[in-house]
Order: structure tokens, then sequence, then C-alpha cells
């Protein structure tokens, strides 16, 4: 077998076609999964009744579960329970409407809320107490105190590993082949069957996801110096 | 004027405070003694709901809160009236010792912010630290971060400002900065409630010295009245044992 360095090239050009997808895959799933598991970890922090298990519910059952599994269960489940809604209620909404990406983008986010759940729910209890109680007592509320004194706080301690999440949805974001979105890794496929050359498409779109990677990597060290800029010192 | 009516606090099966009255009037300045774990911090702490009495009632001028069943906006109003400064400071990190100082006047008060900017300058000014405005707190020692503390609490205005062993947590060369920085904003007739170890500062401050053991106020009186003819055969003992210790001279 011979190595076809030219249609390594070409098919790398045209893998930038389904960049965008790829893109506002990884985006909106880790915007919503950040504010998803924001909401999740004050629930829990709070011991919030009700909400608090429900939300442990959530975080164990999606981190014990394969997130091809949410996809599929969205993919499959979603338009039954829309459609039987829409029977119900005559509404003149259907499943049918749904573009497929964005099965994708509700299944992605809820993945990416349990993980990140976890990771924002550490970085809050990093918080020295005494921050929220000196918000407190110059006369914030607790929405105040969260807002503008702990969740900086805690995101910043939190970045590295929230990097990591993000790198994972990247990642994570090639099983949406599976339901026909034509991300990076279908792109791929689809550029290798004209040509039968699998292995030089896949090592483009190697390269691709590496390439990102590091930009991700990059701008993640970039936001962890601004944001810690108040933080010299510490152990390193 | 405030008052303390009847503030009691357990935790758990631990009476911290047992029904203590207190009063406060307007431009005096409270100084707590009392050895540790005699419930002064505690007490400190329930004037301004960062610690939850169990029941008893607080008043601040016009707003009386029973402590039992306050509504959300009674705490916020009873913080709104305090300020505290805190044993290590608890400055926010991640803000400047100007947006330090800045945050409760934009955030809470809705002042605009260069006003709010004027006024904080002229505070930190006061406590001075006028150059060191856009230091983050690692940058400041703990005698500046505490001034930068006290700064925050001043430039709200407040009632009363609560003051929780302000210089227990700093080296002793660092101390006389924060109490002489104390003793001018007490000169200029704001309300203060102290908790503290600084027996010097504590006499020479004072207009009022209340000494607590066992969650319970033991005696109170002037300062000459606690320092020089102590009632009670605890705060005599109290006293003798602590006095010594207190070197520092401003």
């Amino acid at each position: 077998m011979t190595l076809d360095p030219s249609f390594m090239w070409t098919a790398f050009l045209s893998l930038f076609k389904a960049l965008p997808t790829t893109l506002m895959i990884t985006f909106v799933s880790v915007i919503c999964g950040l504010f998803i598991g924001t909401v999740v970890a004050l629930c829990r922090i709070y011991r919030i009744p009700g909400l608090s298990q429900l939300s442990t519910a959530y975080v164990t059952f999606i981190r014990g579960t394969p997130m091809l599994m949410h996809l599929l269960i969205i993919y499959f489940g979603l338009p039954i329970l829309i459609d039987s809604l829409a029977a119900k209620w005559e509404w003149s909404f259907t499943s049918a409407s749904i573009p497929l990406i964005g099965f994708v983008f509700i299944a992605f986010s809820i993945t990416a809320g349990a993980y990140m759940s976890e990771v924002v729910r550490a970085g809050i209890v990093a918080v020295d107490r005494g921050q929220i109680e000196a918000a407190h007592s110059i006369g914030m509320t607790t929405p105040q105190a969260l807002r503008r004194i702990v969740l900086p706080q805690a995101l910043a301690v939190s970045l590295p590993n929230l990097s990591n999440s993000v790198i994972g949805m990247l990642h994570g974001s090639t099983l949406a082949y599976t339901i026909s979105v034509v991300e990076i890794n279908a792109q791929a496929l689809v550029v290798a069957a004209n040509n039968w050359k699998y292995f030089e498409a896949y090592i483009a779109a190697a390269v691709l996801f590496w390439g990102l990677t590091l930009l991700i990597e990059r701008g993640s060290g970039w936001l962890e110096k601004r944001l810690n800029a108040y933080h010299r010192g510490g152990v390193m | 004027m405030i008052q303390l009516e009847q503030i009691s606090k357990s935790f758990g099966k631990q009476e911290v405070l047992q029904s203590i009255d207190l009063q406060v009037k307007k431009g005096e300045v409270v100084v707590i003694l009392g050895p540790s774990g005699s419930g002064k911090t505690t007490l400190l702490r329930c004037i301004n709901y960062l610690e939850k009495p169990d029941a008893g009632q607080i008043t601040i001028g016009d707003l009386k809160v029973d402590t039992k069943h306050p509504t959300k906006k009674e705490i916020h109003a009873l913080r709104q009236q305090t300020a505290m400064v805190f044993q290590q400071y608890n400055l926010f990190k991640h803000k400047t010792a100007l947006e330090n100082v800045m945050e409760g006047l934009t955030i809470v008060r809705k002042m605009p912010k260069d006003k709010a900017r004027t006024i904080s300058i002229q505070v930190l000014e006061k406590v001075g630290l006028g150059n060191k405005l856009d230091h983050y707190p690692v940058q400041l020692s703990g005698g500046q971060q505490q001034r930068v503390g006290i700064a925050r609490a001043l430039a709200l205005n407040p009632e009363v400002i609560l003051f929780d062993e302000p210089t227990s947590a700093l080296d002793p060369e660092l101390v006389g900065e924060v109490l002489s920085v104390i003793r001018k904003i007490a000169k200029e007739g704001i309300t203060m409630i102290v908790v503290t170890h600084e027996m010097d500062f504590a006499r020479d401050v004072a207009n009022h010295v209340v000494f607590m053991d066992g969650g319970l106020v033991v005696e109170e009186g002037t300062p000459e009245e606690i320092f020089q003819r102590p009632k009670e055969e605890r705060t005599r003992q109290f006293l003798s044992r602590i006095t010594p210790q207190a070197t520092y001279s401003i």
C-alpha cells in the first residue's frame, strides 16, 4: 500500500467545508453545557430541595452513559415526544421541522452540562467562604455575590479543566456523523469514499483536529494568564 | 442607634450566645473583649446576619428585625445598614484595591461609576493608600489589605462598622498602621463595634467596653470602669492575664 500525499492535501482542504459545522456543534454544546452545568452545580451546592436530587440524578446518569447513546436517544426519542405532544395540543410544530443538527445541539448540550457541572462545582467550592461573606457584608444579595464575586473566581480556577471539557466536546462532535450530520469526520468519509483513500482522508482529519485542539489549548492558556493576573504567587 | 435584645445562638448543643442585650448609641465606639470562645465574634456576625441568631431582636435606626423569622428583605436591609471588617481581610481577590471599594457603591448603592470612583479614591487616600489604587490584594501587605478592607466598609457610609479582630492576623509590625487608621475614623464619629485583643487600643478608643465570657455579658461600662475598677472576678482574671502582653505603643 502506498501513501498519496497530494491526495492528503486535497482531502485536508475539502475538510474545511465541514469545519463550521464542527465548530458550531462544539461551541453550542460548550456554551449551553456551561450554563446547564452552573445551574446544576448551584442546585447541588445550595441543596435546593427537589432540584438538588434531580441534578444529582442527571449528572450520574449522563456521566454513566456514553455520549453516543445520548445522541441516539435524543434523535429517536425526542420526535416521538414532540409529535405526541403536538397531536395532543394541536400544535402546528412537528419533529420534522427540527434540523438534524438541532438534535446534536440538544444531545451534546446535555452531555456537556453533566461533565461541566462537576468542573464548575469544584471551582465554586474552591472559592474561599470569606469572599461571599464579604460580599454579603457590603449588602450584596446572594445572586449578586455569585455573579460578581464567586463565579468569576470559580471560573478562573476551573479554566484548565474547562478547556479539557471543550477539547472533549470537540472530539465528541465527530459522533454527529452517526445521524448524518456532515462534520469533519463525515466529510473525511465522503472524500475518502469517492477516491477509496480512507487512510489519507482520516490522517488529514486527524491533523485538522490536532490543529484545533492546539488552538484551544493556546486560547485557554492565554485566558488563564489574563483571568489569573491577580493571582501571582501560589505554588508555582 | 443600635439595639440588640435577647440575642441567642447555639451551635448544636453548645450555647454560644445566651440572650445578649447590647445598646450602641450613634457615634459611639463599643469594644467587646473576652477570651476565645466567649461568643464575641459570633455576636458581631449576628448583627449583619452572617450568622443566623436563634432568637432575639435587632434594631438599627428605624429597622427592626425579629431574628427568628426575618424576611429576605430584612436581612438585606440589615446588611445595607452595616459594614464589616474581617480578621482575614476578605478582599475580593480578583479586584484591585479601587475596585474593591467601588463594588459596594456601584452594585449595591447603584451609584454612577465616576461618582463611586471619586468617593473610593477619597476614602483610600484617607487610609493612606492613594498610591495603591490599581494593586491587587496579593500585591499588598497584610496591613495594606486590611486598610483597603476598612476603606471598603467606610465608603458605604453605614450606620455602623463591625470590626472582627481586625489586627489578629497581622504581623506585629503592621498592627500599628491599621489601629491608627481605625482610631482616626473613630474620631470622626462613626459608630463602631470592635472585637479586639488590643487592650491599649481598646482603652484609648472605646466609649464603652463590654466584657463577654461563656456566651454572656459579664460586665460592661466605660473603659475606666472596666480596666481600672472591674467589679467581676472573671473580668479581673482576664485582664491580669492579657494586659502584660499588650506592649505595642502607637
